[in-house]
């Protein structure tokens, strides 16, 4: 029993459980929304688990999913383009909410791993999963207006 | 403890899985999918398989998304050519 | 059949079904056991050929010719998708219109894109030391690179994206990796036997052998592939246009 996992267990099944019911439920924005958020949560998530198993080669996973979650929901920020502009989604609170925690986490694990390569791998992780939550959540609202079926 | 993390991934997987079938249009489909592909590589990575969930990260996170959005778009601009014809 | 009959059929068949299932889960073995026989020969024989990552000396030492068969199916998949998303004589091209994309959003795509490309390399490089390999890094470099297209323009895109030289990578690279095997045969062991490079020190980039040489082939036939399939759909999904009237 670790406190890590406790952390990891909290975050995923609060976070992406929420994920999952914004997902499936509600107007197309509140749908991307979910989308979006469930990747930044999960990032913390599995850097938490890396360290809940004492394995620092699981936070590649973490560096894969900050790089590659973002872009994902640009695919649907500009594929959905058309549809969203008509009704564009407005969640700053929720979108800064989750920065903070996934900074949080971030923080946490690089206080338990001491000064070093790894806690540079981390904290460029944790940019990488900030900046890209801020960025998609920027280009769902209105960051492809004038994209027409390109 | 280290059992729960696996029964919640398992229980979001499960809950996923049947939303994704569940969701018939296939524009929503795909984000539901999108979320799949994210408790998928969790649930690997808690069952001790991190290489698999690398692959699935890799695989589900932008590629399939990309794909599905690019058919839907495909398949929407014919219905709305043959539309303009009529 | 009438619609109710139907239901009724499938319901006596749902039940057999679940009845068969909850009968062979109760009697599954245990979540996790003390008796691996298979998993202490193959890390045992990963640790001997000083690979770190026993996983990829599974899919590139002691199995890689299933990993030919994977890296086939990937290629013939490809190609299928290719054949079928050719432009056809009733089609042609019209170019998309160019694309306003607010600014944050273009300087992220253009920030991400290097610092993504590096990361896909570094998976492939580290497929031997830390989860990950060809496969992974292949498909995130490849992916890295539509980030172009997400966060400008098509045009961009295929700037950087001579179709052509994507398609004759990802088929160096798969001969590539049958060329390693025969090495292999000529070298006087066996197909993709991993006997001819020195095994190098443990938990270093230069270690297990052949499994970085191959591990490289298959990520640059997974990035060719991937890059090569996304063009054929993005070509169909932007450019390409039914000829109308006909």
């Amino acid at each position: 029993m670790n406190g890590w996992t406790l952390a990891a267990a909290l975050g995923l099944a609060g976070g992406l459980g929420t994920a999952l019911w914004g997902v499936t439920t509600g107007p197309l924005r509140r749908r991307v929304v979910a989308q979006n958020l469930s990747t930044a949560l999960a990032c913390p998530s599995l850097l938490l688990l890396s360290q809940a198993y004492n394995r620092p080669s699981y936070v590649d996973l973490g560096l894969v999913l900050a790089l590659l979650g973002p872009v994902g929901t640009l695919v649907f920020a500009r594929l959905l383009a058309e549809e969203l502009a008509e009704d564009p989604p407005r969640a700053w609170g929720a979108t800064l909410t989750v920065a903070g925690l996934g900074a949080a986490a971030v923080i946490a694990l690089c206080v338990a791993t001491g000064p070093g390569r790894a806690m540079a791998k981390l904290l460029v992780i944790g940019a990488l999963l900030i900046s890209g939550n801020i960025i998609a959540s920027r280009a769902l609202s209105g960051g492809f207006r004038g994209v027409r079926g390109g | 403890m280290a059992d729960a993390v696996i029964v919640v991934a398992l229980l979001l997987v499960a809950g996923c899985a049947t939303a994704a079938v569940a969701t018939r249009d296939p524009m929503r489909q795909a984000l539901v999918l999108s979320l799949l592909g994210v408790v998928l590589a969790v649930l690997f990575t808690v069952l001790q398989a991190p290489d698999a969930g690398l692959s699935q990260l890799a695989v589900g996170s932008a590629l399939t998304p990309l794909l599905l959005m690019l058919t839907v778009r495909k398949v929407k601009r014919r219905a709305q050519g043959k539309e303009r014809e009529r | 059949m009438t619609r109710r009959a139907r239901l009724w059929v499938l319901l006596a068949g749902g039940a057999g079904l679940a009845a068969l299932l909850v009968a062979a889960c109760l009697r599954l073995p245990h979540f996790g056991g003390k008796s691996h026989p298979y998993g202490d020969r193959a890390v045992h024989a990963s640790l001997a050929r000083q690979t770190a990552n026993t996983i990829s000396s599974v899919n590139f030492d002691q199995r890689a010719f299933d990993t030919l068969g994977e890296m086939t199916i990937l290629f013939s998949a490809v190609l299928g998708c290719v054949i079928l998303l050719r432009q056809t004589h009733d089609e042609h091209r019209a170019r998309p219109e160019p694309a306003e994309v607010a600014p944050p959003v273009r300087r992220y795509a253009l920030v991400v894109l290097p610092v993504a490309l590096l990361s896909g390399l570094y998976v492939i490089a580290h497929g031997q030391l830390s989860p990950g390999g060809g496969f992974q890094g292949g498909v995130v470099a490849a992916t890295a690179l539509h980030l172009l297209y997400l966060g400008a323009d098509y045009a961009a895109l295929e700037r950087i994206r001579p179709v052509g030289a994507y398609e004759v990578a990802d088929a160096l690279a798969a001969s590539g990796y049958l060329v390693m095997g025969i090495a292999g045969l000529i070298g006087g062991t066996a197909f993709l036997a991993n006997t001819l490079l020195p095994y190098g020190t443990f938990n270093t980039l230069s270690s297990g052998g052949t499994v970085p040489l191959l591990n490289a082939a298959i990520g640059m036939e997974v990035a060719g592939a991937v890059v090569v399939l996304l063009a054929r759909f993005l070509d169909q999904a932007v450019e390409i246009e039914e000829e109308s009237g006909t």
